[in-house]
């Protein structure tokens, strides 16, 4: 069934896009991430204005991520005080990030440094948790048991100063790297049109020593609030969000989440981790394809202004 | 839309037994099956006909052989940027960039024979008659070097067609008398918004006789034009509805499916 998206201009099968979103939702459910950085290029591929996708998703995500911080919010697995300096920075972080965007969008450079960045990023992400998942399976075949985790545990970033504590999440660290992290990933997350999940939730298991339990709330709540200042700025400044297009998106991300969720309970963690982060790089591996491969067409058409 | 192109048809009849006695020249009148498109949310696309009747009188001159007629439609001018990619460090980049002013966001030029054909290129490019024979207008400070101009504007021209916003039809203007004529022409689903122009030129044998210019809308309606209103009228409260309409989905699947 066609259906006219009233901000893209353009019709669209129906079914088609609630389906991409029902499978985002799913593996959003099932791996505890927002999706964008899936969505955000299946939306593209299947002939959405780029503009378009990039705003349209964050509103979804707002959807998908409000569905589960409500969830753990229910179970108390929230660190109100971390999210809200996580938060803070992330503004910071966004404001850089829509800068720098508009700046390479008008020198045409934007596609290449979106694949650049997801190439790198993926990569490194997916790459680091391929290791690590595998290595927790081969030891759990070989019977040996993981050092177990002493909450005292320091690494380098526990000597840094401006010490905060953060009751919820036992820990008592310097706000710089949650400052810089929080940052980060707002910036990245705006130039890429992605919530950050993928990359929030390992930085804050391995570099923070955040107990798990807490992280994916807390992450999905910084997602919740950023990504709703998101919208509202790509609705004031880009005027992009197809509220059509996110609706059925929604509908079909939430629904697909919960299957996720359910299947992601009968599921190890580290065979979870194997599979999303095959998945991440097998993502990063279709862009470097683009870039490294001479393109079927070597030319693009842009329209700068006016309407099409 | 029978009975609509019939009451047209006879009306046309009727305008030109009116119009014609005006002198030496063929007078030329065409009128559209309709002369707005209106988009909802099923909008899959639509379809124009185009009527029209080549006016003559005992004064006309007399005229051996057949009249060409080019019926062309062209959608709300845009800026284009083309580019092209090259390699830069190992990698794919975009590099070199023309852009192009004033373009028409969409062309269908539907014709009794291809434009080669019908005069000579002083003429079509005069009128913009046939994609190969638009004006495609390029700013002065253009960076591109003279010699791959051309591969900027074939590339530019190739991909509006593979998009189906430029196509010619030769052969797709049909004669139903001597003097009657009827071209159909298709809008596709990305058909863009905005106000179009449907021109007919009437030709014989490389000679412009006649033109007429008709108006035709493409404008969303209902939901789908208020929706638009709103994001550009009203941005913040876009914004926020937005926010609210996701927070409450979410906040509603989460009720739904809570399994206690």
């Amino acid at each position: 069934m066609q259906i006219y998206l009233p901000i893209a201009e353009i019709s669209v099968n129906m079914f088609l896009i609630f389906g991409m979103g029902g499978a985002v939702g799913f593996l959003s459910g099932l791996f505890g991430i927002g999706g964008g950085f899936l969505l955000t290029p299946l939306l593209i591929f299947s002939g959405i204005p780029p503009a378009v996708a990039v705003a349209t998703v964050t509103t979804q995500i707002v959807a998908s991520s409000s569905s589960g911080v409500l969830a753990y919010w229910r179970r108390g697995a929230i660190d109100m005080k971390m999210a809200t300096v996580l938060l803070i920075a992330g503004v910071v972080g966004s404001a850089a990030g829509a800068w720098l965007f508009e700046i390479l969008k008008n020198m045409g450079q934007l596609d290449v440094v979106i694949s650049l960045s997801y190439v790198t990023f993926l990569g490194t992400i997916g790459g680091l948790m391929l290791v690590e998942s595998v290595g927790a399976i081969r030891r759990r075949r070989q019977g040996s048991n993981r050092p177990a985790r002493h909450p005292g545990q320091h690494n380098w970033i526990h000597g840094l100063p401006f010490k905060m504590r953060f009751r919820q999440s036992k820990l008592y660290v310097s706000v710089i790297p949650i400052l810089a992290l929080g940052a980060g990933i707002g910036f990245l997350g705006t130039v890429l049109g992605i919530g950050g999940g993928f990359m929030m939730v390992p930085a804050l298991i391995y570099l923070l020593r955040m107990p798990t339990g807490i992280v994916v709330g807390t992450s999905l709540m910084q997602i919740l609030f950023t990504m709703a200042a998101a919208t509202i700025l790509h609705a004031m400044t880009t005027q992009t969000i197809d509220i059509v297009l996110a609706l059925i998106l929604m509908v079909g991300g939430v629904i697909g989440a919960q299957f996720g969720a359910r299947m992601g309970q009968k599921l190890r963690g580290d065979q979870l981790r194997l599979l999303l982060a095959l998945l991440v790089l097998a993502v990063g591996v279709r862009f470097a394809v683009d870039l490294l491969i001479t393109p079927d067409d070597f030319f693009s058409v842009a329209i700068k202004e006016g309407k099409g | 839309m029978i009975s609509r192109g019939r009451s047209l048809f006879l009306g046309l009849l009727f305008a030109a037994t009116l119009h014609a006695g005006s002198g030496q020249a063929e007078s030329l009148i065409t009128s559209l099956s309709s002369d707005q498109v209106l988009i909802e949310s099923n909008f899959t696309g639509a379809e124009i006909v185009i009527f029209g009747q080549i006016g003559r009188d005992g004064q006309t001159v007399a005229r051996p052989g057949n009249y060409d007629l080019a019926v062309v439609l062209r959608g709300p001018e845009q800026i284009v940027t083309t580019r092209r990619k090259d390699r830069f460090l190992g990698l794919w980049v975009n590099r070199e960039a023309e852009t192009f002013y004033a373009v028409p966001s969409f062309y269908v030029m539907s014709s009794t024979r291809p434009p080669t054909e019908m005069g000579h290129r002083t003429m079509l490019e005069k009128y913009g008659i046939g994609i190969n024979y638009l004006n495609l207008p390029i700013s002065p400070q253009s960076e591109v070097p003279l010699s791959d101009r051309d591969d900027f504007r074939d590339a530019f021209l190739r991909l509006r067609r593979q998009q189906g916003v430029f196509s010619e039809q030769a052969g797709k203007v049909e004669f139903l008398t001597d003097s009657l004529f009827r071209t159909t022409i298709s809008l596709p689903a990305t058909t863009p918004v905005g106000v179009y122009t449907v021109d007919t030129y009437l030709i014989h044998e490389g000679a412009m006789l006649a033109t007429q210019e008709k108006g035709l809308t493409v404008a969303k309606t209902g939901f789908e034009q208020m929706a638009f209103d709103l994001a550009h009228q009203r941005p913040a409260l876009y914004g926020v509805l937005a926010v609210v309409i996701a927070v409450f989905t979410g906040w509603l699947a989460g009720v739904v499916f809570r399994k206690d």
